[in-house]
């Protein structure tokens, strides 16, 4: 059976020592009682002496390497065992580990010599176990004579690469943990691979510092970059999506919008025409259930309440913050609380139920001065409409061209949960909320009373 | 200070040179003129002796401005400042009050070698009982001395010889800056950066603008003007918006000014940093002499942007 030579405890203070000398080479036959080494400690440099006879096998400690008391730096074959097996066991490039026993009790001083084999315990069954239990201190650690004798470590819980603790900052943990994100799954990019803030989002000002000429740079993907590109893969692959279009006469509605917000002044609320097209949509699909639904593949599940995800463009990147029971809200309520979900949006403090469980969703280039586009569905619900600029277009009423404020709406459906003319009528009623809202509300009082 | 002694006559300016020589640094020029050798008093070179006799003009009732020369002379009368003047008002159970006004140069000026170039802040910013102010600009400099002078606690009032001769916009009416709040100089979104006093002015307001304009980083810069009691809150809701902090200033760094205001913002601010608090602080040497050697081992515009870039990740 092999036997570990271990870095002795030469005197109370040693924590650490030094091999200065092999006596012996690889290969070399030992007896009991050979000095083997010369071990340098915090005091002075002395002989090791061995305690078992036979080949020394292996050297672990090159010469010059500081090693920890208990620590082994040698392994000796005893007689019968193969040399070669056991530097095969030791060469996988591993390095002694502190899985020896802790080395005997400090004795007084006088006594400065010991007997430095020990018989090492059952081997940890894996050399990587082994390997992660190590752990090296700063050459200055040992300044404060400390007593006790090294204990071994137990792993502490590691990275993916099975070899490093997770290291991340207090910032970029909370905001993983608010995004549902698992930190193990990050690459981080700060130092020693520290996971930090630009890991999950992109630095703020975005798109990084102008190319010039001949330039170029390769972006790996953020987290939610990787999110986006998969997950719309995904439903552009897998949901056969088709498109209906929709102008809307929103000239009397921006009036009474005009008109609450000089009302609502002294409340400091200024309620967008996003907000009456939210409610105008809620209350629509409570008409159309059909599109107020999620779609696993087999099952079609409808829901009772409106959670209504709006898509809101954060630095380089999308996210769809959910506004729960959206009927039952009024327009200054869901002014407040999208304002509120839109913000904590961009500034990356989401809770993870906070984006998830949506049932339909709206997604808006208007402020852009898009006209109209048309949006992927956002699974496992099955339509989303897309909302273009209100703008001043020539229409023909009674024969006449006038200028109207007009917008455009496009609605996404998955065509095989919702049929066209499922999805036109639905647009249909929306578009007669949109152009006469005092419908909407009376519609609202008659279909939803104890609402 | 001469608006404060026309306005309350209890005021009196006690020093070395302050009075025929008109000041070391010619601060209380024509002072003696317009308040005669009773409020504007000469004092031999005897620091315990003279914030000896302020502590105890300031228990009986006057409000003494004593002027140092140097704040590294105030190492031979720590016993006044520190025992007296600092605890009086406790130790007397509140029967004494001390409304003094310590102050001088302090710091790094130019070449006055490793002696006279003591920085004195984190030694009084330590000090229960002390008020630690130091203002970076003109403006600030009157409205916080003013507002010293009448506080009725003793107030360490740190000036550098290298600003008195600096320019700046100082309304000729009367205003008073509050004690204990930081200011935010410049709002920003990328890091925050904390400072006072001298290496505002010297290094700190230059790096800012070189990090905007080289380098594309927005600075928030906190100016702390009061070091003693901390303004902790503006620092900490300033770190909560940016996730990222430089601390600057030219004490040492081991148990320096800016040790302690990490002490005092890192756990509030701790879920909301992105990278550990950067300290940019003097290296540990005896203040050299030689100028080149003395500039080297202050903190520079390049060190600071360093470190700014160190906490952005850039």
């Amino acid at each position: 059976m092999s036997v570990e030579i271990t870095m002795p405890q030469l005197s109370d203070t040693m924590t650490e020592g030094t091999v200065v000398k092999w006596h012996k080479k690889e290969g070399d036959p030992i007896k009991s009682g050979d000095e083997v080494a010369d071990i340098e400690t915090d005091k002075a440099t002395m002989p090791m002496e061995a305690f078992e006879g036979g080949t020394l096998a292996v050297i672990l400690a090159p010469e010059g390497e500081k090693v920890r008391v208990g620590q082994a730096i040698g392994v000796i074959a005893t007689a019968g065992e193969k040399v070669n097996q056991i530097r095969a066991r030791y060469s996988l490039g591993m390095r002694p580990t502190g899985s020896a026993p802790a080395p005997p009790a400090p004795k007084p001083p006088t006594e400065s010599r010991q007997l430095t084999t020990v018989v090492p315990a059952a081997r940890p069954a894996t050399m990587e176990a082994a390997t992660s239990g190590e752990v090296h201190e700063p050459d200055d650690a040992g300044h404060g004579a400390t007593r006790q004798p090294p204990v071994a470590v137990p792993p502490v819980p590691r990275s993916g690469d099975g070899n490093r603790r997770l290291r991340i900052s207090p910032l970029a943990r909370r905001m993983a943990v608010d995004m549902g994100i698992d930190p193990e799954s990050l690459h981080g990019s700060g130092p020693d691979g520290r996971i930090v803030r630009q890991d999950i989002v992109a630095p703020r000002g975005g798109a990084g510092p102008q190319l010039g000429v001949g330039q170029k740079q390769v972006v790996p993907l953020t987290k939610m970059r990787a999110a986006i590109a998969k997950g719309l893969t995904a439903s552009k692959q897998n949901i056969p999506h088709y498109y209906e279009t929709i102008d809307v006469d929103v000239e009397d509605l921006s009036r009474v919008r005009a008109k609450l917000n000089e009302m609502l002044e002294g409340e400091k609320i200024r309620l967008s025409l996003a907000d009456f097209i939210a409610k105008a949509v809620a209350t629509a699909l409570l008409q159309h259930p059909m599109l107020n639904a999620t779609f696993n593949g087999t099952e079609i599940t409808r829901y009772g309440d409106v959670n209504l995800g709006m898509a809101v463009a954060v630095a380089d990147g999308l996210i769809v913050p959910i506004l729960r029971g959206i009927q039952r809200l009024g327009l200054k309520e869901i002014r407040r609380r999208s304002a509120d979900l839109a913000e904590r949006a961009r500034a990356g403090r989401l809770k993870q139920e906070e984006m998830t469980g949506g049932t339909f969703t709206i997604s808006s280039l208007g402020a852009w001065g898009v006209r109209e586009f048309s949006a992927i569905i956002n699974p496992p619900e099955v339509a989303i409409l897309a909302v273009g600029a209100a703008e001043k277009r020539a229409v023909v009423r009674d024969e006449q061209i006038i200028a109207r404020t007009m917008m455009s709406l496009t609605l996404s459906a998955d065509h095989r949960v919702v049929d066209g003319a499922t999805a036109a009528e639905f647009l249909r009623t929306l578009k007669t909320f949109l152009e006469e809202p005092s419908i909407m509300f009376f519609m609202n009082e008659l279909e939803n009373p104890a609402r | 200070m001469t608006e404060e002694m026309e306005r309350d006559e209890n005021v009196f300016l006690m020093g070395e040179e302050v009075a025929q020589y008109n000041g070391a640094y010619k601060v209380s020029e024509g002072m003696l003129e317009k308040f005669g050798p009773r409020r504007i008093f000469d004092t031999p070179i005897s620091e315990a002796g003279f914030a000896g006799l302020g502590v105890g003009a300031a228990c009986s009732g006057l409000r003494p401005i004593i002027e140092f020369m140097s704040f590294s002379f105030t190492l031979v009368c720590l016993d006044q400042i520190v025992n007296n003047a600092a605890n009086i008002r406790y130790m007397s159970g509140g029967q004494f009050k001390v409304p003094i006004v310590f102050r001088g140069g302090n710091g790094i000026a130019h070449q006055l070698g490793a002696t006279h170039s003591h920085r004195m802040e984190s030694v009084y910013g330590r000090i229960p009982g002390l008020i630690v102010v130091a203002p970076s600009t003109p403006y600030d400099a009157k409205g916080l001395l003013k507002a010293s002078i009448r506080c009725d606690d003793p107030v360490i009032f740190l000036e550098s010889e290298k600003m008195l001769g600096e320019r700046g916009e100082v309304p000729d009416e009367e205003y008073l800056l509050p004690i204990g709040k930081a200011i935010v100089t410049r709002p920003g979104k990328d890091v925050t950066i904390v400072s006072y006093g001298r290496p505002m002015q010297r290094v700190v307001r230059p790096a800012v603008e070189a990090l905007e304009k080289d380098h594309g980083i927005d600075a928030e810069l906190i100016d702390l003007r009061t070091l003693r009691p901390l303004d902790a809150q503006t620092i900490v809701d300033s770190v909560r918006k940016t996730n990222r902090c430089v601390i600057v200033d030219e004490d040492y760094g081991f148990c320096g000014m800016g040790s302690g205001i990490l002490q005092k913002i890192q756990k509030p601010c701790f879920d909301h940093l992105d990278a550990p608090i950067e300290y940019v602080h003097c290296d540990e040497i005896p203040v050299p002499f030689a100028h080149n050697l003395e500039e080297a081992m202050l903190p520079s515009v390049d060190r600071i942007v360093a470190a700014v870039k160190e906490v952005c990740y850039r």
